[in-house]
């Protein structure tokens, strides 16, 4: 919000009148603008801009949602200057005295034969004051009044507009003017609108009301969206002469909603949603009517039209001076303590000696308890005066977060296997769920999406990973990549996934990757079981029928394995076949173990032979190895498949297989006779499958 | 038999003129051979030795032995000299460019924000704190009105949320993870929450939809302002490696009071002022503040028995100064250009 320095200034002089017409200086000089801008940053509102103009300065000050109450006006922002410079400013007498701005009322003219004010509820709108003025000049407003307004960014219209809006800049307070005669019935009714009421307002939009808006009405119709804007009808022209002024206090939440509802943000609604004293209306109205009878001239009628059912009184808090000093980590004097709170508008009362009742002014609507007050202190005795002192702590070691222990233990293993880590965006759009089978329903969809590229949580880390693929294949080849990151699935449940891929016919190469990866998991039985989809198995439409794998331990899935289809690589127009891993990370880190044991290295000589089998093609490798095991017995410590072949010199529908059989005892050294002897009975084993053949 | 005339100091002068002659391995077994091979000169003589007289056997026959054991040393030299040179040799044909590129094993790469995060969680990690973490859809009580942020407050615009049609929605902070934690745990406690936050922006090299913070809170019976300080001070210190100065400035979270922002003296220009930190010597890093009792309240804790302080800071803010990021949109760009440079 913009503030004119000038403005400010003028609020630092000798003198106790209010400050009109205003006079710049003064004996009470502020700050520099740009030093006054850094004095509030450090200790009240950040201060973004100070820019001059004209002959003033305009401070954007960011007002902090818990104080717009006081501080979404000029007379807020002096006070807190006073505060922090200790210079005293003018509003501190005449904030609380009504008597200097005494008005001189016509006693022959009566308030209420002009209007009539009724509050139909009271929670949406607890005070309601207004004042009638007749015989005023509408006219444009004076020079250095239209200078403020421009200052902050509002535009001259005539100078009562204005001074409604001048006054509402001052204090803080939205006033409203009506012209008395276009007002139905001489009245005012504050009531929530009926459905089916419409409303133009002053900037001839049309709005369409609903029972959740409250409204100012005349007789028979809206004639203002309450705390909102105004209407057109009983709009202010030149030839205007019953200005009925409306100075009311509206529930937040209420224009907030309404505000929301009409998509309608104004001056007045940007105040009232944050909540506004309730007796500040008067003060503000009473400023209005003392401008307009010395600017537009005209006659204030007798009597302040006000409904005020339930007055509100400032509250008491009790400050304990240990517990500053307990909270902040620093002693500050009793005298300072007391002294920041008086500069701040705060009346104490000393209950004992070490304790202070604190009267807390009815414009400070986010002071509620104690450590409100003990903010106050600290920041205006300046945070950077507070030490920096290590707490004294039970020596409690850090729990350790085993899931954080293997997140980067796998990461590691990762990278030492040439993979990079992304972090990709928790959204997907619609095409990548219908690319990937799986259709809307079954996605948890954003209801207010950035764009439709971020329509739905992501179900998979796959999309974004295939994504990542697109984007870089022009510039990489060798494209290895992983994420670790939570998906999404209906109805709300989120899960940690560790996915990643590798471009190129990889198959084996990832296969091997896991069973590394497994294995410094500490994670054994590891198998892969043919993927056999249900039907109604959506994840089907994204793997190669032929190249894809469970993985499993136990009896459990805990992650897939398999080439993407090349249906699918097509459409994202990516080039090179690639091979991805899906696991689900919450089941590897509850597998996972930190046990490992070291096996002794034997002293005894391994002796190594060769093995070749021709088996048919679809004969997997793992039926021979279980053969080969089965029948060599415990001697045998490794089989190690060296070469698979198929194709010339091979009949058709065959594939050679090549083993090293890796054989050792712990307990003696082999001798070949023996060893010869197992090596028979293993080809014995195998030959006596039908349609496997050992080549010799 | 008549003895041949011998004389040894011939011998011994033209041996060592043909060792010092020769060029390689071979010519040097030639001339070894040619003396003291099976035949060779000195071998022979060696031979006719027994048929001397004993005086002169004697005599001769030590300075002949004598000779013999010279010219073996003497054989042995040049043949080390030779095979050194050979090598040599052999090594400088073996020239290699030294100035051509190498050739780089292909590693892979954690994250920046992975670094940055391993190295947050290791500095307070060290201070005593766990890690905790927490679901990143989360319910408005939890993201909100927990923590002290009212529904139709003005206040919750202070955090642009996305809203998800299940009636979660995505969390905009990791605060909540405070009140979760604390509601299942005792104090007094020290956390670290790392973690994905939301918040419903348009981006720019600035700002981002998806960010990745950590939150931190303390609680204990007596933890003040200036214990704050002094953690997070150290934090600084410890995560840039210099000494860094930081400043604690008023601001505004319903769920702590006091609160306050930190600004950190400038990594880049320490503190001298540049781009970087718009000429003001300073970067806001974080916000924090005590925790509000009302946050105590509704974690079922009693907010006269505790005190504490809570912080949240981006991790992407703290990585862009670390390593000279200028554009916050890289981190989740997949871009294998920029992260393969970590």
């Amino acid at each position: 919000m913009t503030f004119s320095y000038n403005w400010l200034q003028s609020f630092f002089k000798t003198t106790t009148r209010p400050p009109h017409p205003p006079t710049f200086g003064g004996p009470l000089k502020l700050p520099k603008p740009a030093k006054l801008a850094e004095l509030l940053t450090a200790k009240a509102f950040e201060v973004s801009e100070v820019k001059e103009f004209g002959k003033d300065w305009v401070l954007d000050i960011d007002v902090r949602p818990n104080r717009a109450g006081d501080c979404f006006s000029h007379l807020g922002i002096a006070r807190e200057i006073s505060a922090i410079t200790g210079l005293k400013y003018i509003g501190d007498t005449y904030a609380n005295s009504y008597a200097n701005l005494r008005l001189e009322e016509d006693k022959k003219l009566k308030a209420k034969d002009f209007v009539s004010v009724e509050v139909k509820n009271e929670e949406a709108c607890p005070r309601y004051t207004a004042r009638v003025i007749i015989d005023v000049k509408v006219k444009p407003s004076p020079k250095w009044l239209t200078n403020r307004l421009k200052v902050c960014g509002l535009r001259p219209i005539n100078n009562i507009v204005d001074i409604v809006n001048y006054v509402m800049l001052e204090t803080g307070q939205p006033l409203h003017a009506f012209d008395g005669e276009k007002l139905e019935g001489k009245k005012i009714i504050v009531r929530f609108a009926k459905k089916g009421e419409k409303i133009v307002t002053l900037d001839e939009q049309k709005f369409n009301l609903c029972s959740d808006v409250l409204v100012i009405a005349d007789a028979k119709k809206p004639i203002a969206i309450a705390g909102i804007k105004g209407g057109k009808p009983p709009e202010i022209d030149r030839k205007t002469k019953i200005i009925v002024l409306e100075s009311a206090n509206f529930d937040s939440r209420i224009i907030r909603k309404g505000s929301k509802k009409l998509n309608l943000r104004t001056d007045a609604s940007l105040r009232f949603e944050h909540g506004i004293d309730p007796n500040l209306t008067e003060f503000a109205i009473t400023r209005a009517c003392n401008l307009i009878q010395k600017i537009a001239g005209g006659k204030v009628a007798q009597g302040l039209v006000d409904f005020y059912p339930k007055k509100v009184f400032p509250k008491r808090i009790k400050l304990d001076f240990e517990h500053v000093e307990k909270l902040l980590g620093i002693k500050i004097s009793k005298k300072e303590i007391k002294s920041i709170l008086k500069r701040l508008g705060f009346k104490l009362i000393e209950v004992g000696p070490m304790t202070i009742s604190v009267t807390v002014p009815t414009f400070r609507l986010d002071i509620l308890i104690q450590e409100d007050l003990i903010e106050e202190i600290g920041r205006i005795y300046g945070y950077e005066k507070i030490p920096s002192v290590l707490p004294t702590v039970s020596l409690i070691p850090p729990k350790r977060n085993l899931d954080i222990f293997w997140e980067d233990s796998v990461k590691n293993n990762l990278k030492e296997a040439g993979f990079t880590e992304v972090y990709n965006y928790s959204f997907i759009n619609e095409e990548d769920g219908k690319l990937f089978g799986i259709t809307s329903p079954n996605l948890i969809e954003v209801e207010n999406p950035v764009s439709l590229e971020q329509k739905y949580l992501r179900p998979s880390l796959i999309p974004n990973l295939l994504k990542n693929v697109q984007t870089n294949q022009k510039i990489f080849q060798d494209i290895k990549i992983f994420e670790l990151g939570k998906i999404f699935q209906k109805p709300n449940k989120e899960k940690r996934m560790l996915t990643g891929l590798m471009l190129g016919n990889a198959f084996y190469q990832v296969k091997g990757l896991i069973d590394l990866l497994l294995n410094k998991l500490g994670i054994s039985n590891i198998w892969y079981d043919e993927f056999k989809a249900t039907p109604e198995e959506s994840r089907a439409a994204i793997w190669h029928p032929k190249k894809c794998a469970e993985i499993k331990v136990n009896h459990e899935e805990i992650g897939f394995l398999g080439e993407i289809s090349p249906r699918i690589l097509e459409d994202l127009k990516i080039s090179m076949r690639l091979v991805i891993f899906d696991f689900d990370f919450e089941k590897l880190t509850k597998l996972a173990s930190e046990e490992h044991e070291y096996r002794p290295i034997s002293r005894f000589p391994a002796a190594i032979r060769d093995l070749a089998v021709l088996v048919p093609s679809e004969t997997g490798v793992e039926e021979v190895l279980n053969k080969i095991e089965a029948s060599g017995g415990p001697l045998i410590r490794d089989i190690d498949l060296f070469d698979i072949y198929e194709g010339e010199e091979l009949p058709e529908d065959k594939k050679n297989l090549a083993f090293h059989i890796i054989f050792q005892s712990k307990t003696r050294t082999l001798s070949s006779k023996e060893i010869d002897e197992i090596q028979n009975k293993i080809i014995k084993a195998i030959e006596e499958e039908p349609e496997w053949q050992v080549r010799r | 038999m008549k003895m041949p005339k011998i004389n040894l100091r011939v011998l011994k002068n033209q041996t060592q003129k043909e060792i010092e002659k020769a060029e390689n391995l071979k010519e040097l077994d030639e001339i070894f051979k040619k003396y003291l091979g099976k035949r060779g000169e000195l071998t022979q003589v060696l031979r006719l030795l027994e048929k001397l007289p004993k005086t002169k056997r004697v005599k001769i026959g030590r300075e002949a032995n004598e000779l013999k054991n010279f010219l073996r040393t003497a054989f042995d030299q040049k043949a080390q000299e030779l095979k050194e040179k050979a090598q040599k040799k052999i090594e400088e044909k073996e020239w290699i460019d030294i100035t051509a590129p190498g050739k780089k094993p292909v590693l892979g790469h954690l994250h920046p924000l992975t670094l940055v995060k391993r190295e947050v969680e290791e500095i307070f990690g060290s201070m005593g704190f766990s890690v905790v973490e927490g679901p990143e859809m989360e319910t408005e009580w939890y993201n909100f009105d927990a923590l002290n942020i009212p529904q139709d407050h003005p206040a919750r615009d202070l955090w642009d949320t996305f809203y998800l049609k299940n009636g979660l929605i995505l969390r905009t902070h990791t605060s909540p993870v405070q009140v979760r934690y604390m509601e299942r745990n005792n104090p007094p406690f020290r956390i670290i929450v790392p973690g994905n936050v939301f918040r419903h922006e348009a981006t720019d090299p600035s700002h981002e939809f998806q960010l990745y913070q950590v939150e931190g809170l303390m609680v204990d019976k007596d933890v003040s302002v200036a214990n704050f300080k002094a953690v997070v001070g150290e934090f600084f210190r410890k995560f840039f490696k210099k000494e860094v100065k930081f400043r604690l400035r008023p601001d505004f979270f319903p769920f702590t009071e006091p609160s306050f922002d930190i600004g950190i003296s400038c990594v880049m220009c320490d503190g001298k002022g540049c781009s970087v930190c718009k000429e003001e010597g300073f970067l806001e890093v974080a916000g924090a503040g005590m925790v509000h009792p009302n946050v105590f309240k509704n974690s079922k804790l009693i907010p006269k028995d505790w005190q504490g302080w809570a912080f949240g800071f981006g991790l992407e803010r703290l990585a862009m100064l670390k390593y000279k990021i200028n554009d916050i949109r890289l981190f989740r760009s997949g871009d294998l250009r920029f992260l393969n440079q970590f």
